[in-house]
């Protein structure tokens, strides 16, 4: 490891998880090294506009060369590129936003999120970070990875975020298998109270599990009765298009059939 | 909307002069969601960009349609004891506020108005347990405690003051003014917080330095319980002096 690098990734890792500038002293302090070091390297990464001083204040904060980046990150995620259309299509079919995630660790990370198409005042998602077993498209996903995977996301923590998240085991397990046997997974307020959502898996041309595309919106209006069939039918349809377009043949995909 | 807000202060029963306790009734809770409904008209936008910060937008949108449909509602009902009073605002919210704020907040309506039963008027000991209602209803919906950067944050801290406050032989009106001030400095200790509820809590560390909308609202609902209960006693009081005044 090179020390100096790692010093850098930290310095860059405190601003972001701040709303506030940090000062070189702050930052020394917070990261335990000397203020000549943490200067240095922060005349270095501003020199690659990975930070930016405030004239103001003195103060530094993340840089322009980093929205660069992480757009480049989300461009270079075939997924994400190739989800546009389908999302798009899904989210005017349904009314109702769409989420296109893939599974981080034990969370999931949303690289695409259309809008609700009613002109309404919405926030993008992208870049949100969901507990796998709190949303439709973690349960999506996990339904689909290998023993080994799903035995170590279900063993892991599950923390509760709201009074209806599943954080049973046997119980999760149990619905793991339900979403393979149905094609899609629901979610019913366990993420967020009173949301809700439906999400289907999508494959890569060798079956396995690449990410998931789903609907999430209001659960008066998404589960009113459960998911409504056509809905149901309008997610699969959308993961079904996407994974072949991702290169999943029609014999290899899972639940292809359902 | 002004209609909708413009309830009438006055119409408090005029009560027994002499308890030491003073006693909320019908009239009162019904100034009480009209100062609610002013308030946050007033505060709409500033609540929706806080929810824009670390949410989706729509906090301030959400509980200004809420409490315009409650008040329509409860301005409808003739007679109705405080319990019920509540009870339809619970509902009302329920059916007409979308996001987490409908289902949280109705459900803090109705355990509270569950909790005052039939009672034509209530004092501060009855108010405290319509309080810890609300309490368990929402952290049972929602499953946060405090710390959590959600409602609860100033929900809990006031109904903490609150009893303290009548332990020490308060009377309902310093309880109420000591939860109005624990809600506000709950609110603000969200700012530092990293949220681990709801919308916020996808963010991660990037929560930290923004204040909790949920709590801001909760906040603000203690500062109009607040306003009713003093507004009460001055309309009271107005009204026995006009009583003595007019000799009848």
């Amino acid at each position: 490891m090179i020390q100096s690098v790692g010093r850098a990734a930290r310095i860059l890792k405190a601003l972001g998880s701040e709303s506030a500038r940090l000062g070189v002293t702050e930052l020394a302090e917070r990261l335990g090294l000397a203020k000549a070091t943490v200067y240095g390297l922060l005349r270095t990464l501003e020199a690659h506009q990975l930070v930016e001083q405030d004239l103001e204040t003195g103060k530094y904060r993340l840089g322009p060369a980093l929205l660069q980046l992480g757009n480049a990150f989300l461009d270079n995620n075939e997924l994400r590129a190739r989800s546009l259309l389908w999302a798009e299509t899904l989210a005017g079919r349904a009314r109702e936003a769409v989420h296109v995630g893939v599974l981080y660790g034990p969370n999931v990370l949303l690289v695409h999120h259309v809008f609700r198409p009613d002109n309404s005042l919405q926030i993008l998602q992208v870049g949100a970070s969901i507990p796998w077993h709190a949303c439709a498209l973690g349960k999506a996903m996990v339904a689909y990875l290998d023993a080994d995977a799903q035995a170590e996301l279900l063993a892991g923590p599950l923390p509760r975020l709201t009074g209806r998240t599943q954080t049973g085991r046997d119980a999760l397990e149990a619905e793991l298998a339900v979403v393979v046997a149905r094609g899609v997974a629901v979610e019913d307020q366990e993420a967020i109270v009173g949301e809700a959502g439906i999400a289907a898996a999508l494959f890569d041309n060798r079956g396995a599990v690449v990410g998931a595309i789903g609907l999430a919106g209001p659960v008066e209006r998404l589960l009113r009765d459960g998911p409504s069939p056509e809905i149901e039918a309008a997610v699969k349809e959308a993961a079904r298009g996407l994974s072949r377009e991702l290169g999943a043949g029609r014999p290899a995909l899972p639940g292809a059939g359902a | 909307m002004a209609a909708a807000v413009a309830v009438p202060l006055a119409g408090c029963l005029p009560g027994p002069r002499r308890k030491a306790a003073r006693i909320v009734d019908a009239a009162c809770v019904r100034s009480w969601l009209g100062v609610v409904a002013t308030r946050l008209e007033a505060e709409r936008d500033f609540l929706t960009q806080l929810d824009a910060a670390i949410g989706d937008a729509d906090h301030g949108v959400n509980m200004h349609r809420g409490f315009t449909a409650v008040m329509a509602r409860v301005g409808a009902m003739e007679e109705a004891t405080p319990g019920q009073l509540l009870k339809t605002a619970g509902r009302t919210f329920v059916s007409t506020v979308g996001g987490a704020a409908g289902p949280l907040y109705g459900t803090a309506f109705l355990q509270a108005g569950e909790a005052l039963g039939d009672a034509a008027s209530f004092g501060p000991r009855l108010l405290l347990d319509a309080l810890r209602a609300s309490l368990e209803g929402v952290q049972r919906v929602g499953a946060a405690a405090v710390g959590d950067k959600t409602m609860v944050d100033a929900l809990s801290p006031a109904l903490g003051a609150f009893e303290l406050e009548l332990r020490m032989g308060g009377s309902l009106e310093t309880a109420t003014s000591g939860a109005r001030e624990a809600a506000a400095e709950g609110m603000r200790a969200t700012v530092p917080l990293q949220a681990r509820k709801g919308r916020a809590s996808y963010l991660g560390p990037r929560s930290v330095g923004h204040q909790d909308p949920g709590a801001t609202s909760t906040a603000l609902m203690f500062a109009a319980l607040e306003q009713a209960v003093v507004a009460d006693r001055s309309q009271r009081f107005a009204a026995g002096a006009r009583r003595r005044g007019s000799g009848t």
